[in-house]
This record gives structure tokens, C-alpha cells and sequence, in this order.
């Protein structure tokens, strides 16, 4: 059984740069003229942020643009470390991470090249890769295009062969953001049959959307952010009743 | 480090897609990679034979022994200065290990570098008169030292890359100065003593020498060459692999 995910009083800081200076001849200028100096200013993108999801969990993250939900998933697939605080994962447990479907390809390669790669991006071995592949062609529907690059592709289809590659990565717990706006309404259905397969499979699911239906559909939990603070974490109803609060805040 | 080798498949994948988008839909292939040294030995041969005679004897053989791994240095370390930048999309929104992309960097140069010595020997043995030694066995570990080496600086490169973006302008004309600081088309034992001090502070020179040993004056390494050898490359090592750990975490916020 697969231990739970625990956030420990996690902050983010990102140091903004004005004047960025990202060469070194800026930085000599810089010594000289005051004007050109870069200025730095700290962004606090999450402030102390603690929650726990247990296995087999649905858990929603919303808020408003810039609240710090992709930054909170960031942190924890481990992309950006925190600044403060610690995220506890279950130990040896496969992480997908869905920041952006279709991570890695390349456009003068072809599907099945693609997947190979994308694969091998997010960790799975040749063997693994080979055990998937026919179950992600399956699901893109896409067998007949397997040998042609994908820039030859519709951007639909990119995204089919990108979701289809990333519900097959199989894993035991799975980190999604707002992949489910790509598509038609078609596709999409897709897509949250696919979730709520992973749901009845009992896999632990933290799921950022703006969709607030989705959230109330599928989360067994929500927490709600704003400038980075939690300001809600209990049930899907109340939370998304707190977003809105927070959405017609904004408007007054 | 044990990370790195699970993902293995991915440095794979890496080098395979660098090395089919490099010849896809090229009619000579892989041959395109052999035009540069290529016409530099012919270049350099024709100078020093003829406009500038008294270079080393059987010298289209001394320079392909010096400008086949020069050039594996080279470009992989100018790959490097834009392995990571070039891979910041992915870096942002999957968690790997990256070491990955300068390590693939050497792997594509490496599988190039071999390549090249596939098609130069045989000719060398055909028409430079250059008979086999058994002082060539010693080629694999100057080779894997060498490898090392450069893996350990672009490992420094890469990381410098993604701080300041100008490392990659500054590597362009540093490697142009390097490149005849190495003894790679004159003979190190024609110069004058005070070129000759400059030229062994270059670590490069080292490992161009001990190709030069093992391959072309046919003679084993000494062992003052190999310690300086297995100096330079644990210290590069070292030095380019601590450096990478202590700034690989501020790499997805910084490309």
C-alpha cells in the first residue's frame, strides 16, 4: 500500500530580476553604471503551505491565475526544490507528472520515435516503453501515422498521441495540470474516463483546474489558494464556493 | 550518479535523435562529418609540406592523430555550452536527472569521433604507410581518459551556460586560441623552450601528446604522462561534476 503525500509548511521564493543580467558584459556594465545594475525583488509564489493526500485520494488544487497552483505542483514532482519546508512522498512510488502533455517531442521525429523518446523522458527503460507501446498507439487511434513526424500532424493529434503516451506511463501517482483543456469535446471525454479509471484503480490523483464542475465531479478534497496562502482545505463544494467568493472579490 | 544510470534509455534516446536529425534526408550521411577533418588535414598538409616545410615526417598521419580527438573536444565542448539552455522546456516540466544532456553531448560527439577513426585508419594504413603497433592498445585508456576529461569540463561549461549566456561566444573564440596552444599540427619538440612552457599549462596538450605516443611515435605512455593524465581527469571530473550538483537545482528556475 502506497504511503501518503505529505506537504510540510512549504514556501516558494522566486527572485525577479529587472535588468536581468544573464551576461557577463552586463555584469561589468553594470558595475560601472548604476542604471544597468540589476535590481532583484523576491516573489513569495507559495507561503507555508501543509496538507496531506492519502492513498487513493482525488485532491483538487484551485485558485486564480498566478495563486501558486502549477508552482505547488512543480514543487512537488520535484522540478523547482522549496525554499522552505519539505515534501514527504511515499517511498518508491512512480510519479507521472502531467505539467504538459507531449513533453519532449520533437517535431521532425515521428510518432513512434516520440514516444520512444517522451518515454524515456519521464524514466521507463526500453522494456517498459516496449510493454506500453501498443496500448499508446491503441489509445491515440494515431496507428496509421506511427511513421510520420509529427509536424505533419494537427496540434489535435499531437495532443492525442501526447495523452495517450501519458495515462500508459502508469503510474502510481499522478500529478495533473489543466491537461484536460487540450482537445475536443470528444477527446476530452475521453480524458476523464481515462481519470476516472485511475480513480476506481485507487491511485492518488493531485489535480489543479480552473473547471470547477471537474473539481466538484471528481475531488474527494480541495485546497484552495490565493497569492499563495491556503485559504480553504476541506470539501470540493465549500472550496469551490470559496473560489468564487474569491473570483467576484476580484470583480467588485 | 545511480539515477543517471537509470536513465540510461533516455541518454540513449538523446543521442540517437541528435545523431538522426543531423542526417536525415542527407544523401552522404554520416560522410558530412568526416569533410571537416578531413579538409583540414589536407589544408594543413599542404602548408606544412610545401609552403612551410620541416614539420614532423609523415605528417598527414601526425595531424589526423591530433585533429580527429581534438575535434571530439572541441565540439562537444561547445555543444555543452547550450545542452541545458536548448533543453530548458523539458526542464521545466519534468523532474530528471540533468546530467543527462551534457553527458548525451559527449556521446554524439564521441559516436562521431569513432566513426571518423573507423574510415581514417584504414586509410592511413593504405596510404600513409603506417604499419600496426603494439603500443596502439594503449590508445583505449588515453581514449577513456580523455573521454572523462571532457565530460568533466562540460560539465563546467553547461552549468556556466545557463548563469551567464555569453559563456558560448567566449568558448567559440577560447577554443579558436586553444587550438593552436596544443600541439596538434607542429611538433611540441620544435617550438622554443619558453613556447614550450606555455604549451604544457595547456591540461589539453596532455592528452593530444599521449595520442601522439601511443599512436604515432608508437611508444607505451611514461609514467609521468599518465599521472599527469589521470591528474587532469580526476580533477576535471571533480571540479565539472561538484560544480553541476551544487547548481543543478536552480536550473529549472534559470533557463
Amino acid at each position: 500500500m502506497l504511503g501518503e503525500i505529505q506537504v510540510i509548511n512549504v514556501s516558494k521564493a522566486f527572485t525577479i530580476r529587472h535588468n536581468k543580467a544573464d551576461s557577463l558584459k552586463s555584469k561589468v556594465i553594470g558595475i560601472f553604471h548604476k542604471r544597468y545594475r540589476e535590481q532583484r525583488e523576491t516573489l513569495w509564489a507559495l507561503k507555508g503551505v501543509s496538507f496531506n493526500v492519502s492513498p487513493g485520494e482525488v485532491f483538487g488544487l484551485v485558485g486564480r491565475n498566478g495563486s501558486g497552483k502549477s508552482t505547488l505542483l512543480k514543487v512537488i514532482a520535484g522540478i523547482y526544490p522549496p525554499t522552505q519546508g519539505k515534501i514527504q512522498l511515499p517511498n518508491g512510488a512512480r510519479m507521472g507528472a502531467m505539467i504538459e502533455i507531449g513533453v519532449g517531442f520533437h517535431p521532425e521525429l515521428t510518432g513512434k520515435e516520440n514516444i520512444f523518446l517522451s518515454a524515456s523522458i519521464h524514466g521507463l527503460n526500453r522494456k517498459e516503453i516496449e510493454a506500453i507501446y501498443g496500448a499508446v498507439v491503441e489509445f491515440s487511434e494515431l496507428d496509421t501515422f506511427m511513421d510520420t513526424p509529427i509536424k505533419n500532424y494537427s496540434s489535435g493529434m499531437q495532443a492525442r498521441l501526447g495523452f495517450a503516451l501519458a495515462v500508459n506511463l502508469n503510474p502510481e501517482l499522478l500529478l495533473i495540470d489543466e491537461v484536460l483543456s487540450v482537445g475536443d469535446e470528444a477527446f476530452q471525454h475521453k480524458c476523464m474516463d481515462q481519470i476516472d479509471r485511475f480513480q476506481a484503480q485507487g491511485k492518488t490523483i493531485l489535480f489543479v483546474s480552473h473547471s470547477t464542475d471537474v473539481v466538484k465531479d471528481i475531488c474527494d478534497r480541495v485546497c484552495v489558494l490565493e497569492h499563495g496562502l491556503p485559504v480553504y482545505l476541506g470539501a470540493p463544494d465549500q472550496g469551490v464556493e470559496q473560489y468564487h467568493a474569491l473570483l467576484s472579490g476580484n470583480h467588485s | 550518479m545511480s539515477s543517471v544510470f537509470y536513465y540510461r534509455e533516455l541518454i540513449r534516446n538523446l543521442v540517437l535523435k541528435d545523431l538522426k536529425l543531423k542526417y536525415r534526408d542527407s544523401i552522404l550521411g554520416f560522410l558530412w562529418s568526416l569533410a571537416n577533418p578531413l579538409l583540414l588535414i589536407l589544408v594543413y598538409s599542404f602548408v606544412f609540406g610545401h609552403l612551410l616545410p620541416g614539420g614532423p615526417p609523415n605528417l598527414a598521419y601526425f595531424l589526423m592523430v591530433g585533429i580527429l580527438p581534438w575535434n571530439f573536444f572541441a565540439q562537444s565542448l561547445m555543444m555543452s555550452t547550450s545542452s541545458i539552455i536548448d533543453n530548458g522546456s523539458l526542464i521545466r516540466k519534468v523532474a530528471l536527472p540533468m546530467e543527462v544532456f551534457p553527458l548525451a553531448t559527449v556521446l554524439f560527439n564521441l559516436a562521431q569521433y569513432l566513426l571518423a577513426l573507423i574510415v581514417f585508419f584504414p586509410m592511413a594504413l593504405l596510404f600513409f604507410k603506417v604499419s600496426v603497433a603494439w603500443s596502439w592498445v594503449a590508445f583505449v585508456p588515453v581514449l577513456v581518459l580523455h573521454i572523462l576529461f571532457t565530460i568533466g569540463m562540460c560539465f563546467i561549461f553547461s552549468t556556466a551556460t545557463v548563469f551567464y549566456r555569453d559563456i558560448r561566444h567566449f568558448t567559440e573564440i577560447f577554443l579558436m586560441l586553444l587550438f593552436w596552444l596544443t600541439p596538434i599540427i607542429y611538433d611540441i619538440q620544435a617550438v622554443s623552450d619558453s613556447l614550450r612552457t606555455v604549451l604544457y599549462m595547456n591540461p589539453l596538450s596532455y592528452f593530444i601528446l599521449a595520442y601522439q605516443d601511443v599512436l604515432y611515435h608508437n611508444v607505451f605512455l611514461s609514467v609521468d604522462r599518465l599521472i599527469a593524465l589521470l591528474t587532469l581527469t580526476f580533477l576535471s571530473l571533480g571540479l565539472g561534476y561538484s560544480l553541476f550538483v551544487f547548481c543543478k537545482v536552480r536550473f529549472a528556475e534559470e533557463v
